[in-house]
């Protein structure tokens, strides 16, 4: 038998009461927002946008290159060439499943490697194997949808074609994104999700560089959970 | 762990423990002087925009606090729409028989966990246990506290009073480590057990940073990325939303965020911030497939409407406690509360009433460098003297404080006596201190004075009066000035 049985009436109820009002609103229109805050970015051409992005990327120890759409192959076939990072030895790959990936011939890419040991790509349908294959590889390798120029971040959803894993397992992960995608704020991320009306992705990750802490005597330590070494790829 | 803690200490006893540790004064000053200096680049590079963010974010904030039943019903909904499944819980041990009916439902025994202060506050680490469910922290700092069995000394940074050796000792002698103390090394022996907590667990448990009514959403911000793991792999997911989390939309995220990580600890983003909206989706082979939204108020709603309404804007960042000179001295411990610090002494009263918490809110000076830092504007300090001003009315704890002032008000309306106090004060209370400058607690054994003395320290009074010291210093400085003519 349950022990919870509140309902939401419940828990409304002492709110709409304190609140003085007679019952909850049918519908709330937001006010005209009085403020709008000046960001660092104001102002700034795509251009000065993308070097904002790699500026601050650089801040948060992640690697950046930039590439044309048809470098993009030799362009991370050189990162994971050199095998695992600092050490060089012998280094497994897991690719999101991505056509642009595939007509740029990055997996064939990736194979020719000689410090490559196994590529996987991503398959929903063989999803616990490629989250075993995820657990133990160097590289991870995403397409994400777009850049965030203030904070160097990366917007990663989950799709079938890109489990969170691919992202969150690897020892590094190499984040790929469209120069035409990078935007001032999150605030234009945001708006574009809005806008679009749809329901969101199960999850959008936004990530900024290697998983980090500090909580041993504020010493910063990264690749906690996550990634130890992050790669941004820049696609002119 | 209940909201209060350490509750069979006084306030005094736990203050004066504290003052005597001086490793942990130090660790919370470097912490308080790295996070102040980071986020203090941070405020100046963006100029103005700091203070229009703030304000903006203010609003925003009070725009829900005021439509609060209508946000919470719509982020209910929306969250609902999503696929998640919603609980509800009034109370805090609501919140504990939800969980419960989750693990039974799933017959699940073992789960892990990332930070989330709401689970603190209804205690769920002990009920869980007590259920015989195995429940780990994956937050580095509250996965060392949980394995040496101790209690967070900061909102942020929660493990600050141990120190490297402390910490290897910790593990090395309840989870084998074998490895040096060296913050590197222990990091990555974390990363290695956890994981494979990560990947056995049944139900993963968190809480929300701020929840989107529009979009039904919750949000997560990490460094670690142990979040992520925790809303990647267990295949049942418990969030915790507290009721004060949400915001109307997600463009508001984007204010929220801006001042979030550089106000907890000076950097523009965390590593991780994840939108979660709702179960994994149609084909995807990670996330959650289950997620239940334990929607808590736990007394919150008694703040909103109120004089300390302002507080339902508080985002948990933890920059009061950064710039706090009364926290930097008697550190997270002393306060008793899971809540410590500004904030702390605003909140904890706020949601478990004045009878239980001894003299808590005296322990701020209402300098006002934490309103001054509030990235939402909350007048802090002002709330804490509000909350004096009710204990006052009440006629709890400080009742004796009003037969006291109205005697020294007796005393200093009238020159003569006052006169003559004067010049017997110094010589009696030189006695009473032992010789030293100030009545402590030591001196509860007289009375009257006993009723300040047993809360704050009491100076001597000095043997020369101002006025005489003031005259003689004037004749004096007049003879130098006319030597040198």
């Amino acid at each position: 038998m349950a022990l919870g049985n509140k309902t939401l009436q419940d828990l409304l109820g002492p709110i709409t009461k304190q609140l003085d009002h007679e019952a909850v609103a049918e519908s709330v229109e937001l006010p005209e927002w009085e403020f709008k805050a000046q960001r660092v970015t104001d102002g700034m051409t795509h251009e000065q946008l993308v070097d904002k992005f790699q500026e601050e990327a650089e801040k948060v120890r992640t690697e950046v290159v930039r590439c044309s759409a048809d470098g993009l192959a030799a362009a991370i076939a050189a990162i994971v060439g050199k095998g695992v990072p600092e050490t060089g030895e012998a280094c497994t790959v897991i690719a999101a499943d991505d056509d642009r990936f595939a007509q740029c011939g990055l997996y064939d890419a990736i194979k020719a490697q000689e410090l490559v040991t196994d590529l996987t790509v991503w398959d929903s349908e063989q999803g616990e194997e490629c989250i075993q294959a995820a657990l133990t590889a160097t590289y991870g390798i995403t397409y994400t949808t777009g850049g965030i120029a203030e904070s160097a971040t990366v917007v990663q959803p989950t799709s079938p074609k890109c489990g969170r894993a691919v992202s969150l397992l690897p020892l590094a992960h190499i984040a790929v994104v469209d120069a035409s995608a990078i935007v001032p704020t999150m605030f234009e991320v945001m708006k574009e999700y809005e806008d679009k009306g749809e329901k969101l992705p199960s999850q959008v990750c936004f990530i900024s560089g290697p998983s980090a802490t500090a909580d041993i005597e504020l010493v910063r330590v990264e690749g906690v959970h996550g990634p130890m070494y992050v790669n941004y790829v820049i696609v002119e | 762990m209940a909201i209060l803690y350490n509750t069979e200490s006084t306030l005094a006893e736990r203050v004066e423990a504290c003052l005597d540790d001086d490793f942990k004064h130090n660790a919370i000053k470097n912490a308080q002087e790295a996070f102040y200096v980071s986020r203090g680049r941070l405020v100046e590079e963006m100029g103005d925009g700091w203070q229009q963010l703030r304000m903006h974010a203010m609003e925003v904030r009070n725009h829900v606090t005021e439509n609060l039943d209508y946000y919470v019903k719509q982020f209910a909904e929306n969250a609902e729409k999503n696929g998640c499944i919603m609980h509800y819980a009034p109370s805090g041990d609501d919140a504990l028989w939800e969980v419960l009916d989750v693990f039974e439902k799933h017959g699940a025994a073992y789960a892990v966990k990332s930070k989330s202060m709401m689970t603190e506050e209804v205690g769920l680490n002990e009920v869980l246990e007590e259920a015989g469910i195995k429940i780990t922290e994956t937050d580095c700092a509250e996965n060392i506290l949980q394995t040496a069995e101790s209690k967070p000394s900061h909102i942020v940074v929660p493990a600050l009073h141990f120190n490297r050796e402390a910490i290897a000792d910790i593990y090395r002698e309840k989870r084998g480590y074998e490895g040096s103390s060296v913050p590197e090394e222990i990091t990555h022996f974390l990363r290695k057990i956890l994981r494979e907590e990560f990947m056995e667990a049944e139900v993963g448990i968190r809480g929300c940073n701020f929840a989107v009514a529009e979009s039904g959403s919750v949000t997560l911000v990490t460094n670690e990325g142990n979040g992520r793991m925790v809303d990647t792999f267990p295949k049942v997911q418990i969030v915790f939303v507290g009721i004060d989390r949400i915001v109307p939309d997600l463009e508001s995220l984007d204010t929220m965020m801006a001042l979030l990580p550089r106000s907890a600890v000076g950097a523009k983003m965390t590593a991780y911030f994840s939108l979660d909206s709702g179960p994994r989706g149609e084909g995807e082979a990670d996330g959650p497939e289950e997620v239940h939204i334990i929607l808590m108020d736990n007394g919150r709603h008694e703040l909103a409407n109120s004089e300390f309404s302002d507080m339902l804007r508080c985002m948990r960042c933890g920059a009061c406690l950064n710039i706090c000179p009364v926290y930097r001295h008697i550190t997270g411990h002393g306060y008793g509360s899971i809540y410590p610090g500004p904030m702390g002494l605003v909140l904890t009263p706020g949601l478990v009433g004045y009878d239980d918490i001894d003299n808590m809110v005296y322990a701020c000076s209402l300098c006002g460098a934490c309103t001054e830092h509030c990235p939402v504007s909350i007048p802090i300090h002002d709330l804490v003297r509000q909350h004096r001003i009710n204990i006052v009315d009440q006629h709890k704890n400080h009742a004796i404080e009003v037969p006291i002032f109205k005697a020294l008000g007796l005393f200093w309306s009238s020159r003569p006596v006052y006169l003559a106090g004067m010049k017997i004060g110094a010589p009696v209370m030189k006695v009473l201190a032992h010789g030293g400058n100030a009545l402590d607690a030591s001196s509860t054994w007289i009375p009257v004075v006993n009723s300040w003395t047993s809360t704050r320290d009491f100076g001597v009074l000095s043997e020369t009066r101002f006025r005489t010291w003031f005259k003689e210093h004037k004749e004096q400085q007049n003879n130098a000035e006319g030597g040198e003519q």
